[in-house]
């Protein structure tokens, strides 16, 4: 569903041309099927506009002198009905055309879209609620394809078929053709009209029902503080206000369809045939008239304003497409990506040594969050950051994964900076484990595997076996095949976050992160999971943010940091016989008070 | 069929006006009729040459004064008819509406917020639909068809009419079976579309995963194959929907066909003129409409039925807590009297309480402590009588809760709850909520008790700024204390304050409580915390586990105790030290 509090933001004219045209370049990729789908519209509408044309060649030459040659009349009905099977193929398959060019857009624009968003930087997600990238990429898209399927095919057809229709009536007759053109400026008036009109109301429209929905969706949200401060009638009063203001709206949106409309297309319709018929009435007076002519004008004009109401119907939904195109294209626009990597000559990191070089660092550009923060892991070293919320753990970690670009200090990595690395090599040889393992849609072998494609099934099992996730994964039905739901909620955290350790074991890091990873984890699975994190320390260089001081005591360095500062390290025991800010943490985390240490 | 029985009441109430809506309907169809009459008779004129001045000017005064009726009556006749329906969908939102707020929380835990609105949406407009559209197709198809067969039949040939209409069921038959493989495939494309929009929903969730791994291209081509299944789908559809038109073409092709041809012959044979053929194939050309109209009444009718049925269950839920008859009309006030043996939520198999006994004396603070879980919050819920069905009793000035009106009952409590929920509107109608015609002053009174009042005055547009999505972010601990101010607004006798405190500062906490302190001297407070900070200086404070009482006393007694209180307080107190960073 679309966010009720989607800005409805109004366009300029100049701008909704700008955006129409950038549309409108999607078709390029497509041109052979388009001129194939227009070949097909052509051939269609002469199918259309060749039926009355026979007919009257029948009524004119045959039935009204009333002779009737075998040879000419079967010749004549025989091409009527093999126009009209064409007719029904060829329409057939130039209405797939069309379809089939808009979805393919569609598609383009989704991937394109999706695209961009994988490259955004983590600044774009940390400001943008995710439903609203969502709407971006599914629900924008498919309100433009509503334009390149109804609107813009539907415009062409139309066009086709009037333009064919005045080539028929310009062949039968130049001079009543030429007074029947005085209908298209008629019509055009009316649809300049309601379009004027019906831009502005429907858009009143949306926006109340938009304020209705938001109104009953909160109401429900906040139903109990409604009921408990007793403000149920009062808010009735209101939800009844807005749900009427939505109902006149309503009805001014039908009394203006009932006036412009159907209605006028028919009156419009109406002044046609009396034009017609005064036409032909006029001239029998002095001169024979065909009646196969009458016949077939009376059928064209019939036909003329089949599709112009079908065609007004559908211009709220152009106006649509253009805000939500407007909205796509500002995400395709967004300056801000992701760190960008100045590649040298295929450095690769060998030893997984980690120095951070007096790196300070502000996500807004204003507060520092990282002050002035230096220490170095060796290769194969455990260092620990230990702190507070807030105190800047996290942020040492979204520097070392390039989630945020850097500007002052450095970070290197076996002696070359940073951001010198190919970024592919960065993720082959840095494991991150979130503190909230996120699992997706799938089952468990697809989540450790993840899309690597040359992972075998043996190597997953390996990995799953190296952190002991197999202990309870061989114990499902359906073991590694075992379905996991959204965000695998029928899994325990730790099980969850076992899995996620075998998904960083299985890319063989050389560099294992973890944030906060025993942090949500029940008690059952905590010891399988201090034993598999140990073994996957092993040998390599391991930056780990910890919750429980426990897990950290045979690190190599313990970082405590307090405000973006590092304010103590040190090993254990060394950090204890300072009696700082972590020998106090050691007291609270084992429940241990002052008083009670000897 | 059955939905326009079931929506018979509305039809009742709106009496007038479909009646109305129906009669120029079949007016407009009435009117119709004549175009293709007077067409036929002015080329028979021409063709025998027996055309005058006066005749023509006679025929087109008709035909101006019949379209301009017909534009007037089509006018009418939707307002009329959709106007109704518009009204219906008004009148139903309406109900639905009332009766969210009539229901109980048991009934919204069960719930998703997305479900409910579905009902007052999706299914709405299926109802307007049917009640709208499905009307009009209804009457129209049957006068129209039938006006304009009678038409043929009896002022031109009926032979040719019989023979003209061979194709036509075919026409009913296939539009109808098309809109049913469309909705079917529709289906699957609104499933495909569904998939691609969860994986689009996880993609940006999981997005530092994704990163982690390096995977963006790998999921950007699963993206790809998901977004090809939909248009592969969306083909699917796209397929059957581009049946109809051809179809149409077609058959009404074969129909004019097959008029020409016996046309012709009953032309020949002397019993027809080409007048008439001309009307008749112009009469063919509005039964299209009736009939393809036919075919989509199945489907409309079939979503409504639907839609309303799902609305109606909805509608006939029984909230599960109500007045009782005679229920005391009087605001709850007095002592409190807390008396449960067991209390258990509905669809859980554990009791959520179990022997919770305490007074509160009027005019006296209660504090309650304990982790998540233990119950503390439940025995509020209870207090607020979200929930009943408990053993035990409850009393308030002496007469149990459940024998109170509900609405006295809530008039004396003033909650702040855990989840504080702000309404997207100003600050001030966020506070002022109780009552919209409080003055300036009092609100002012109230942020200043709950010490918001600088925040708001720092906003750019003070207390007229609105909160939520259009307007400031405000932190947690900001939403906390105006949803205090709320609750003091109401200058409740029970306060209740269930862990409200919880993100706001130490120095705040307890210059809130101060003036809490000052200002309820006389009324009764409850306040629920982790931090036992905010209540400390209650007089009375119990300490829950597992959903029942373990230690009990004011904050003196239990620290001589030196229970689980007195570990929590100077474990708490440790706390708040390596929060400052160690310095004293």
């Amino acid at each position: 569903m679309q966010s009720p509090h989607e800005q409805q933001q109004t366009l300029s004219g100049k701008e909704q041309w700008v955006v129409l045209k950038r549309l409108l370049s999607y078709l390029k990729p497509h041109k052979a099927m388009i001129a194939f789908a227009l070949f097909l519209l052509g051939l269609s509408v002469l199918g259309q506009v060749a039926g009355p044309i026979l007919i009257k060649k029948f009524i004119d030459d045959y039935l009204t002198p009333g002779n009737f040659p075998t040879g000419p009349i079967t010749t004549l009905a025989i091409a009527f009905i093999v126009i009209q099977i064409l007719h029904v193929f060829v329409t057939y398959v130039q209405l797939l055309k069309f379809q089939e060019i808009a979805l393919k857009i569609i598609q383009q624009m989704r991937i394109d879209v999706f695209t961009k968003v994988q490259r955004l930087g983590m600044r774009y997600f940390d400001r943008t609620p995710a439903g609203s990238i969502v709407s971006r990429v599914t629900n924008d898209t498919e309100a433009i394809k509503e334009m390149f399927v109804d609107v813009l095919a539907g415009f062409l057809q139309a066009a086709f078929l009037i333009i064919g229709i005045y080539i028929a009536m310009f062949t039968l007759n130049p001079k009543l053709a030429a007074i029947a053109l005085i209908l298209l400026p008629l019509l055009f008036l009316i649809i300049r009209t309601y379009r004027k009109y019906s831009a502005e109301f429907y858009q009143d429209l949306r926006e109340r029902l938009s304020q209705l929905n938001a109104k009953i969706a909160e109401s429900i949200s906040g139903m109990s503080m409604i009921q408990a401060f007793r403000q149920e009638e009062r808010f009735e009063q209101e939800f009844a206000e807005i749900n009427g203001k939505h109902y006149r709206a309503g009805m001014r949106n039908i009394k203006l369809d009932g006036l412009l409309l159907r209605p006028a297309v028919d009156l419009v319709y109406a002044a046609a045939i009396i034009l017609l018929l005064s036409y032909f009435g006029i001239a029998s007076f002095d001169h024979a008239i065909e009646v196969g002519v009458v016949y077939a004008f009376v059928t064209y004009i019939d036909r003329f304003f089949e599709p112009i109401g079908h065609v007004m119907m559908r211009l709220s939904i152009f106006q649509q497409a253009i805000v939500a195109a407007s909205r796509v294209f500002r995400l395709l626009d967004e300056p801000d990506m992701e760190p960008a990597q100045r590649e040298q000559n295929n450095a690769s990191i060998a030893d997984g040594k980690i120095e951070f070089q007096d790196v300070t660092f502000s996500y807004d550009g204003k507060t520092d969050v990282l002050k002035n923060i230096s220490f170095t892991a060796n290769a194969g070293e455990t260092v620990a950051l230990v702190g507070h919320t807030g105190s800047g753990k996290s942020s040492i970690i979204n520097l070392l994964m390039r989630f945020y670009e850097y500007e002052r200090g450095n970070i290197v990595i076996d002696g070359v900076s940073l951001k010198a690395y190919p970024k592919s090599e960065l993720r082959k040889k840095i494991g991150l484990v979130l503190q909230d393992p996120f699992l997706f849609y799938g089952d468990i072998e697809s989540n450790i595997r993840l899309h690597a494609p040359d992972m075998t099934a043996e190597e997953v099992k390996a990995a799953a076996e190296f952190v002991r996730a197999n202990e309870f994964i061989e114990k499902l039905p359906d073991g590694y095949l075992e379905k996991v739901t959204e965000r695998g909620s029928t899994f325990s955290s730790g099980q969850r976050q076992l899995i996620a350790f075998a998904r960083t074991i299985a890319t063989k890091p050389k560099i294992l992160v973890l944030d906060e990873a025993t942090a949500n984890i029940d008690t059952e699975t905590e010891v399988a999971i201090q034993e598999s994190l140990e073994k996957m320390r092993r040998g390599r260089t391991t930056i780990v943010i910890a919750h429980r001081l426990s897990t950290i005591q045979d690190a190599e360095q313990i970082l405590v940091l307090h405000k973006g500062e590092i304010v103590e390290r040190g090993t254990h025991q060394e950090l204890l016989a300072q009696r700082g800010l972590y020998h106090k943490m050691y007291l609270l985390q084992n429940n241990i008070l002052e008083d009670d240490v000897i | 069929m059955k939905v326009f029985i079931e929506l018979g009441w509305y039809f009742k109430q709106r009496k007038k006006q479909y009646l109305t809506g129906i009669i120029l309907l079949i007016f407009v169809a009435f009117l119709q009729l004549l175009p293709p009459k007077i067409i036929g008779y002015v080329v028979d004129d021409i063709q025998k040459g027996t055309l005058t001045g006066g005749i023509l000017a006679k025929w087109l005064v008709v035909l101006a004064v019949a379209a301009l009726m017909m534009y007037v009556l089509r006018y009418y006749w939707r307002i009329m008819i959709f106007g109704s329906a518009v009204l219906l969908s008004r009148q139903l939102r309406q109900r639905l509406f009332h009766h969210f707020t009539q229901m109980s929380p048991s009934f919204y835990q069960k719930r998703r917020v997305g479900d409910l609105m579905a009902h007052a949406t999706n299914d709405l407009s299926a109802v307007q639909q049917t009640a709208g559209a499905g009307v009009l197709t209804l009457v129209d198809s049957f006068t129209s068809g039938s006006f304009v067969i009678l038409a043929m039949a009896l002022t031109i040939n009926w032979k040719l009419t019989l023979i003209a209409l061979i194709p036509m069921p075919f026409m009913i038959v296939l539009t109808s079976y098309y809109g049913k493989l469309l909705h079917e495939r529709f289906r699957y494309a609104q499933e495909a579309f569904s998939d691609l929009n969860d994986k689009t929903q996880e993609s940006i969730s999981g997005i530092k995963v994704i990163k982690t791994f390096g995977q963006e291209q790998e999921d950007i081509d699963d993206f790809t194959r998901l977004s090809g299944d939909v248009v592969d789908k969306n083909m699917r559809v796209a397929k059957v929907d581009s049946l109809f038109h051809p179809t149409i073409s077609f058959i009404v092709g074969i129909s004019f066909f097959l008029s020409i041809y016996f046309g012709s012959k009953f032309i020949l044979a002397g019993t027809m003129t080409l007048g008439d053929l001309v009307a008749f194939t112009a009469y063919l050309g509005l039964l299209v409409w009736p009939m393809l109209a036919f075919g989509w009444l199945f489907n409309i009718v079939e979503r409504g039925r639907a839609s309303y049925g799902r609305i109606t269950k909805l509608l006939n839920e029984k909230a599960e807590i109500e007045d009782q008859p005679n229920a005391v009309d009087l605001k709850a006030a007095g002592d409190l009297q807390f008396d449960i043996d067991e209390f258990t939520f509905p669809e859980d198999n554990e009791p959520a309480l179990r022997n919770v006994h305490f007074t509160l004396k009027r005019g006296e603070t209660l504090g309650i402590v304990g982790k998540t879980g233990s119950g503390k919050t439940t025995i509020l819920k209870l207090l607020l009588r979200e929930f009943e069905g408990y053993q035990g009793n409850i009393t308030y000035g002496g007469i149990p809760i459940k024998n109170y009106k509900r609405d006295r009952l809530r008039e004396s409590i003033g909650y702040v709850p855990q989840d504080h929920f702000l309404f997207s509107t100003t600050i001030a109608e966020n506070i002022a909520f109780t009552d919209t015609t409080a003055s300036k002053e009092q609100m002012i009174g109230a942020a200043k008790l709950a010490h918001i009042h600088e925040d708001i005055l720092g906003f750019t547009d003070g207390y007229e700024t609105i909160v939520g999505e259009r307007g400031v972010s405000l932190s947690g601990g900001q939403k906390q204390r105006i949803s205090i101010a709320r609750a003091l607004m109401m200058k409740p006798e029970l306060l209740i304050l269930d862990d409200s405190l919880s993100a706001v500062d130490a120095k705040t906490e307890e210059a809130i409580l101060q003036s809490l302190k000052e200002t309820r001297s006389g009324e009764t407070t409850i306040v629920t915390s982790h931090r036992l900070s905010a209540i400390e200086h209650a007089h009375q404070i119990i300490v829950m586990e597992g959903g029942t009482i373990i230690e009990n006393g004011s904050h003196e007694e239990l620290m001589a105790l030196g229970g689980q209180y007195k570990e929590m307080y100077e474990l708490q107190q440790l706390e708040a030290l390596v929060e400052k960073g160690g310095e004293m």
